[in-house]
């Protein structure tokens, strides 16, 4: 594993910046996750070693996006691409965080880092160059939509890293593609930081090619009354983890989460969330869903904890799970940590095949079976897709779903 | 908001069965050693393949690890402090009932358990088990005249030993884990129940179990085996004295249901939990598990939780047989500095298999109460079905309910659902009851019981009024 020689033999480099020598200093003692560990443990350890095998791209070749057309009213960024941003308007501005914010941030953040439990961050940190690290300051109100891409090249690896901080009252829509290249591994993290009172619409989609790998981290820090929403889509990776980290720092926050994986051939994805109440009043209302065909394996594990300060805390948790082969599976996990007793807290999981009484139904009024479970398949992905932002228009997800193999 | 204070009255819990009984006892020296499970052997006059199993159990266990995984926090185990084998001085043979010890009837007429005939409860047959031996077996020409064999396990190994070595280890092998490597090497006595095919078991049958010593462990084994369409309902009982000291508990209890066979076992477990800080207790880690072997075969585990310090305790189903059917019903109540990590696993393997599991936790205190379950649809468990449902109540701001199911499918053809929730006793419906002139400790009780009453419907009779008892027990304090 070429990634992990690089960690060990990395001693002293002049060129690393002081976070990736913290980073690397962390995981020197144990490179590697502890695969006996509960976030760990069903994870595929050839595919992970597969993921670690490439070098580390630091140079990008200039990207371009293949699909779909920038449309004038969306505001579009790369990592990677040294794009610099400036944006300052009547009712809104968007800039650059300074070096030393985006420093000191990122090392507060690392201090609570645990070697197995944030292996992912560690990871991406250590071997992620000030080139692919953009750090945002958003704030105001009405700002148009904002893309922001982050992409792997072939045959190599690929970390990049997102900061944003989300000021006091403001309120935006965001979308993050996460691309994968034919035999590459992108590490993705991404550090979001919600200021009171201020709310996002936060899109997630990631999307590979033949055998792209991709360890995608989200660090979520919630103040009072912020309002979070997520909505995220992974599929097409031949390896492919997606860590939610949520924290409602004081409670009184609102978080909304829905998410999807779909996995084909002998393709394993996994979504891990934790979601942490440090305060009152706080609100979740989470659903995951899942679809395994063919050889595939999909994993779902969601934490909630909610300590005794977290009282009159109100989440839910939601796994549905679709298993479509006789070689497919699927682990789901849902699980709650309560000590608050003035509490509502519930989750549920189910696993199932389509509905059989239901696709009876539209084949006796005529409609094949192929078309019948497309219908099905399709008002499964839609809650989804529909919450996902800025993509609804312009990027056919839905289409893509159904059509591509 | 209720007032903090009565909660906390509410939910004190006066243990009833803390008293020892002074009576001698036979007790070999502390520690574990060959030597020492020879001498197990040599005392219980076992056949050779008997003590070949224990000592392969015992190499087993040396090579392994006390699991760590479950949320639970408890002071190391020196297993070489404690004392293997303790059991009542006796007369070498009892022929019948008088010739028992009066203090050992004594004891189990306080705990509510008459051992004497006459003074039979509602057909119940009872295999009275004190520290490592089994004192006495009611009901047993009754039960003969049916066939159906009930008697302690050292008795089985001695006049069924053929039963014994076809299926003593094959639900529950020495090598599952560190506890059932632990029993299987040291395991003393315990019931094995036998009912032959067709025949329905004429009474109730049930255990029940005393520690008395509080430096020697206890480690019973219980073997049930219902032959073809035949059907039996099992009761379990324990009790300990209060000592300050905590004592260990490892039992395993294997059950084996043929075609159209059924088995009912219900728990009613109530160790002594230690006191308020905390102090002493029974640590109770427990391996049980059933295998529906046959066609259309049905075990059903029914408990109640109310003791122990630690619980560490999960009653699966491996679901072989097409058709067959598993069902797990659970009230675990832990109060004080008790922690309990208890659950199911149903593993469905075969075709068309069902399972149901019901769970209810009550937490109070400072305790710690999680639900831990497994349900795992094989690749050939085409047209299964399971429903899990897990409510959690808390009482008091201290308490803490832990959920975490694990759930595994590699079956499309199967279906999974489960659901769980966590709330408190509700302001409105105590208020409710209040404004209807019940007082607040009864109202509390009965919510308590309506929460729990999908469980205690599924216990037996005489059960079901004991578990209803024991929980406003534990919930009745000084108020009133």
């Amino acid at each position: 594993m070429e990634i992990i020689e690089k960690i060990k033999t990395n001693k002293s480099d002049d060129i690393l910046t002081e976070i990736q020598k913290i980073c690397l200093r962390k995981l020197q003692s144990s490179p590697l996750p502890n695969p006996k560990s509960e976030l760990w443990r069903l994870s595929n350890k050839s595919k992970l070693s597969n993921f670690l095998d490439y070098s580390v791209n630091e140079k990008d070749s200039k990207f371009d996006i293949p699909y779909p057309k920038n449309s004038q009213s969306t505001i579009r960024l790369i990592i990677g691409e040294n794009c610099q941003i400036k944006l300052i308007e009547k009712n809104y501005s968007i800039q650059q965080l300074s070096d030393d914010e985006l420093q000191k941030y990122i090392k507060e953040q690392i201090s609570f880092f645990k070697q197995n439990e944030n292996w992912s961050d560690l990871l991406n940190l250590s071997l992620s160059c000030k080139n692919n690290i953009l750090g945002l300051k958003i704030n105001g109100s009405k700002i148009p939509p904002i893309e922001i891409f982050s992409h792997a090249s072939s045959n190599s690896f690929n970390a990049k890293t997102l900061v944003i901080f989300l000021e006091k009252n403001c309120d935006v829509e965001l979308l993050q593609v996460n691309l994968g290249k034919e035999n590459s591994s992108l590490s993705q993290s991404t550090f979001f930081c919600l200021k009171e009172n201020s709310s996002v619409n936060h899109g997630v989609v990631s999307y590979g090619e033949k055998r792209s790998n991709l360890l995608n981290s989200l660090n979520v820090i919630q103040q009072k009354n912020s309002a979070y929403n997520l909505g995220s889509l992974h599929f097409k990776f031949n390896y492919a983890r997606f860590e939610i980290s949520i924290k409602q720092s004081a409670g009184n926050a609102k978080t909304n989460i829905k998410g999807m994986q779909i996995t084909k051939k002998d393709e394993q994805i996994s979504t891990y969330t934790k979601i942490e109440f440090n305060g009152p009043n706080g609100f979740l209302d989470q659903i995951n869903k899942s679809l395994a065909d063919d050889k595939s394996h999909a994993i779902f594990e969601g934490s909630i904890i909610v300590p005794k300060i977290a009282q009159r805390t109100d989440a839910s948790q939601l796994s549905r799970n679709l298993l479509l082969s006789n070689l497919a599976q699927i682990d789901t996990k849902p699980q709650l940590e309560i000590i608050a007793d003035d509490v509502k807290c519930k989750h549920g999981a189910t696993i199932s095949q389509l509905n059989e009484e239901e696709l009876f139904y539209m084949r006796t009024r005529g409609i094949t079976l192929t078309e019948a479970s497309k219908l099905q398949l399709s008002s499964y992905f839609q809650e989804i897709i529909s919450f996902i932002p800025i993509s609804k228009d312009k990027w056919d997800l839905l289409d893509k779903l159904l059509n591509e193999n | 908001m209720v007032n903090e204070n009565l909660v906390k009255d509410v939910v004190k819990e006066p243990y009833k069965y803390g008293f020892v009984t002074d009576i001698e006892t036979e007790k070999i020296e502390k520690g574990l050693n060959e030597d020492i499970i020879k001498l197990i052997s040599q005392k219980k006059e076992e056949p050779k393949f008997l003590l070949d199993f224990r000592l392969k159990a015992f190499k087993k266990w040396q090579k392994m690890k006390e699991p760590d995984w479950a949320a639970l926090g408890y002071k190391k185990i020196d297993y070489q402090d404690i004392i293997y084998y303790s059991a009542p001085k006796q007369k070498e043979k009892i022929s019948s009932l008088d010739e028992v010890d009066p203090k050992l009837l004594e004891t189990f007429d306080k705990l509510g358990i008459p051992l004497t005939e006459q003074k039979k409860l509602t057909n119940v047959a009872v295999d009275a088990v004190f520290d490592s031996v089994s004192i006495a077996t009611t009901f047993r020409e009754e039960l003969a005249e049916h066939g159906v064999i009930f008697c302690s396990i050292s008795e089985a190994v001695k006049n069924h030993a053929d039963l014994i070595e076809k299926y003593l280890g094959t639900v529950v092998p020495a090598s599952d884990n560190y506890f059932a490597a632990l029993n299987s090497a040291v395991f003393s006595d315990g019931s094995f129940v036998y009912i032959p095919k067709g025949v329905t078991c004429p009474m109730d049958l049930s255990s029940y179990f005393r520690i008395n010593s509080g430096d020697s462990g206890q480690f019973e084994r219980t073997l049930i085996i219902a032959e073809e369409s035949s059907s039996v309902s099992y009761l379990e009982g324990c009790t300990a004295p209060m000592f300050d000291t905590n004592t260990l508990h490892a039992a395993v209890v294997e059950l084996i249901a043929l075609d159209d066979a059924s088995i009912k076992y219900s728990t009613v477990q109530n160790w002594y939990a230690g006191d308020e800080e905390g102090i002493g207790g029974i640590f109770n880690f427990v391996t049980k598990r059933g295998k529906c072997l046959g066609k259309r075969s049905k075990i059903s585990w029914s408990q109640v939780e109310t003791g122990s310090a630690i619980t560490w305790k999960y009653p699966s189903c491996l679901l072989l047989g097409e058709e067959s059917v598993g069902e797990f019903y659970s009230v675990a109540l832990t109060n004080n500095l008790q922690q309990a990590d208890t659950g199911t696993k149903m593993i469905h393997i075969g075709p068309k298999t069902k399972s149901t599991i019901v769970s209810k936790g009550i937490s109070a205190g400072n305790s710690k109460n999680s639900y831990r379950g497994l349900v795992k649809m094989g690749t050939k468990a085409t047209g299964s079905r399971n429903y899990s449902q897990c409510d959690s109540m808390l009482i008091g701001d201290q308490a803490s309910a832990n959920t975490f199911p694990y759930i595994k499918s590699q079956q499309p053809n199967s279906e999974i659902e489960h659901e769980a929730s966590t709330c408190r006793i509700s302001e409105d419906q105590l208020f409710y009851l209040q404004s209807r002139g019940i007082e607040f400790e009864e109202a509390v009780s009965m919510m308590v019981s309506g929460f729990c009453r999908d469980v205690f419907n599924q216990l037996p009779m005489e059960f079901a009024a004991e578990a209803d008892k024991l929980l406003a027990l534990k919930l009745e304090g000084s108020v009133g």
